[in-house]
Order: C-alpha cells, then sequence, then structure tokens
C-alpha cells in the first residue's frame, strides 16, 4: 500500500521480475476491497498515505470481518516510538525506508514462504 | 516635580494599552499560523525529496544485482555509482532538513531506553566496509555494564554517526578511529561520556569554533575532498543540547582529533 507511482513501479518490478505476483492500493479504502477480492500473502504497508494513516488498514480489515494478511510496515524513521505503534497495531515487523532491494526481496521471500502453502 | 497635566488621561492609557495587547495577541496567532505552515512544508518537502530518490536507487538496485539480466563489470560498477550517489543525496537532504527543523525550534527529543553498546555497534556496523577500504582500525570500549540511556535513540545514533564519519573521512589510511562510552558521576548526577577519535589530519585549535558553525569546513586540501553540507557538526551540537549535554573537541593540526559530548542520565523518578 504506497501512494507514489514511483515507488510503486520499482518495487513492482522487483517483486514481478522474481515472481511474485503484486497488487497496489494508493488508499485505505481501496486496499480494503483489494484485500476483500484477492487476500494476499503479504502486505507492505507505507504508513504516510496523503492525509491517511496507512495504520488504519488493519482496524478498517478487523472492523470489515476480514482475515488481516501478514503485514509489514515501511516507515521513513527509525523511530521506536513509531515502531511500538506498528507492532501494536498488529504488524508483524517495521522496515526503516530506503530498504536496499536485496535485503527487502530477501526479507518478503521468507515471510511469504512462512505464511503457509500456495503463495506466489 | 513632575508635570501632571502632560500625562494622558488614565481612560487613553488603558485604551492605549488594551490596543497594544489586542494587537500582540494577533502577532501571536499569525506566528503560531506561519509556524504550522513550516512544519507543514518541511514534513511534505522531505517527503516529496526523498520518495523519488528512494525509487532511483531502488531501480539502480534492480539492476545492479542482476534481476533484469546480467551487467558487465563496468555496468555494475556504473550502477554502484548511482546507488552510492543517491544515497548520498539521501544523507545530505536529511540534514538540510534536520537543520531547517532545528532552525525553526521544531526538533524535539523523544526518550526511550536504550543500550549505548548496541547503538555504537550498529553506526560501526554501518561503517564497516569504507572503514575496511582505507585500511583503517576501529577500535570500540563500551563497557557491558554501561547503564542504559534514557534519550532520543534516533538523534543519539545520529550524532555518533556524524562524528565516526568525520573521524574515518579524515583519517589517511592505515590510521585509527575510535569510540569510547562512560559514565561519569558528577555534582549534577551521572552523564554518559562519549569520545570519538582519529589519527587523522587534525584541526588547528584557532579552528575549533569554526567546525560547529553552518556551512563551515576547514579550508585544507583534504577538507576539498570531503562531501557534505557543513551542517553536521552544526546539527551534533544542536542534537546534543537538546538533550542538555555538551560538546567539544581536543585537536591540534597534523594530531589527529578527540570530539566528546556528553548526554546527562535521567535521574529515577
Amino acid at each position: 500500500m504506497e501512494d507514489s507511482a514511483l515507488v510503486t513501479d520499482a518495487l513492482r518490478l522487483l517483486f514481478e521480475e522474481t515472481g511474485h505476483r503484486v497488487s497496489v492500493a494508493a488508499t485505505v479504502s481501496a486496499a480494503v476491497a483489494l484485500c476483500a477480492a484477492d487476500a494476499p500473502d503479504l502486505v507492505l504497508l507505507d504508513l504516510t498515505l496523503g492525509d491517511e494513516d496507512g495504520l488504519d488498514l488493519l482496524a478498517e480489515l478487523r472492523a470489515a470481518g476480514l482475515a488481516v494478511p501478514r503485514t509489514v510496515a515501511m516507515t521513513g524513521h527509525d523511530d521506536p516510538v513509531t515502531r511500538a505503534r506498528c507492532l501494536a497495531a498488529g504488524c508483524i515487523e517495521v522496515l526503516t525506508k530506503p530498504v536496499p532491494a536485496r535485503e527487502l526481496l530477501s526479507q518478503v521471500r521468507a515471510w511469504v514462504r512462512s505464511s503457509g502453502p500456495g503463495t506466489g | 516635580m513632575t508635570n501632571l497635566d502632560a500625562t494622558p488621561p488614565l481612560a487613553e492609557r488603558l485604551g492605549a494599552l488594551e490596543a497594544q495587547q489586542v494587537e500582540a495577541a494577533r502577532l501571536i496567532a499569525d506566528l503560531q499560523a506561519r509556524d504550522a505552515l513550516k512544519t507543514e512544508f518541511l514534513a511534505n518537502i522531505s517527503h516529496d525529496l526523498r520518495t523519488p530518490l528512494t525509487a532511483m536507487i531502488t531501480h539502480a538496485e534492480i539492476l545492479r544485482d542482476g534481476i533484469l539480466g546480467d551487467l558487465s563489470e563496468r555496468q555494475r560498477e556504473s550502477v554502484q555509482a548511482i546507488i552510492n550517489g543517491g544515497r548520498q543525496l539521501l544523507d545530505s537532504i536529511g540534514e538540510i532538513l534536520t537543520y531547517a527543523r532545528g532552525a525553526a525550534g521544531q526538533l524535539t527529543v523523544s526518550r526511550t531506553e536504550f543500550s549505548v553498546a548496541e547503538v555504537v555497534a550498529k553506526v560501526s556496523t554501518l561503517n564497516e566496509s569504507l572503514v575496511a577500504r582505507k585500511g583503517l582500525a576501529l577500535e570500540v570500549d563500551v563497557p557491558d555494564d554501561l547503564p542504559p540511556l534514557q534519550a532520543d535513540r534516533e538523534k543519539f545514533a545520529h550524532v555518533l554517526s556524524n562524528l565516526l564519519g568525520n573521524a574515518i573521512d579524515f583519517t589517511p589510511a592505515a590510521g585509527r578511529v575510535w569510540v569510547v562510552a562512560r559514565a561519569v558521576a558528577g555534582d549534577g548526577g551521572c552523564t554518559l561520556l562519549v569520545e570519538v577519535g582519529d589519527s587523522g589530519i587534525g584541526i588547528a585549535p584557532e579552528h575549533h569554533d569554526l567546525v560547529f558553525r553552518e556551512f563551515a569546513q576547514v579550508d585544507s586540501s583534504a577538507s576539498r575532498r570531503h562531501h557534505g553540507t557543513g551542517l553536521g557538526l552544526t546539527i551534533a551540537r544542536k542534537l546534543v543540547e537538546l538533550h542538555g549535554g555538551r560538546i567539544w573537541l581536543e585537536s591540534r593540526l597534523g594530531e589527529g582529533s578527540r570530539f566528546f559530548f556528553t548526554i546527562p542520565y535521567v535521574a529515577d523518578s
């Protein structure tokens, strides 16, 4: 979930070229709709989406009775307060941007593998 | 003897005072509105500068890592240069924005308790490849029993990173850089004292104040090779002083440098 086309283009290229299927949402409501239609194995969540708080996605999924996928928050600050807020909201990890592509790919592969069979 | 006939009537003076109060309240509201605009501008500009740069770096890393096909050695070097330049630009943007927030009085301290040794180790690791490339010896001396520090972890790491980066930059190949941390008891309580030193080119005593000033770089042939905004030590001083600490240096030209900073431990409530 990311509202910058530049960033989503780069990450889509990275993940599609390495065998993953990628969906993109720029708003919380679009992300909820995507999760309802085709539950992802992993969500990479940018915290700042215009004037929305990315973490609202998790609360809205729960409110809609939808399963909350494994979610990793991406933030620009290595800040323990932000980290604690993300983990309390249900994120499994918090990454500080910019994450080196190699490292991000390796971590995403591990998270997707651990989320169960039938992943892609 | 006072000429009472020249004193304005009381009602007139009260009226003038009230008018001044109204004007003062208007000015305060105006300043607060401008302050809010500045905060919003800084947040937006930070996002707007960093986002495209992050995307560029990601694309370059995709190329470098052969995800779209193998590159020749020269191509890989060229792409790595794009990545290095991009990361350097990100660091400079970060410095400029931190400086701007400091100048706008918008830097705040968010205290959590953390291990000094852990942050020193992380910052040292981030500089490992540069240390190795220059053949420097990096010595870290942080006792295991050093009390955890209650401070803004990100800002503490920023100060340490700036000082260590400078030490590495200004030390010729095969030299030494070091980081030492101690808890020092004093009249005002316990204080963390950190020293970042190097066996590098040193700084003449008449320049010791200059190095902490905005945009200043001591003019020497070695420092001309040094990249940066000239804001690093200004920001380091600001961040240390935000914590109630002090930063200073001991150095002579040709005899290396030792930068010291203190951060008072917060007394238990």
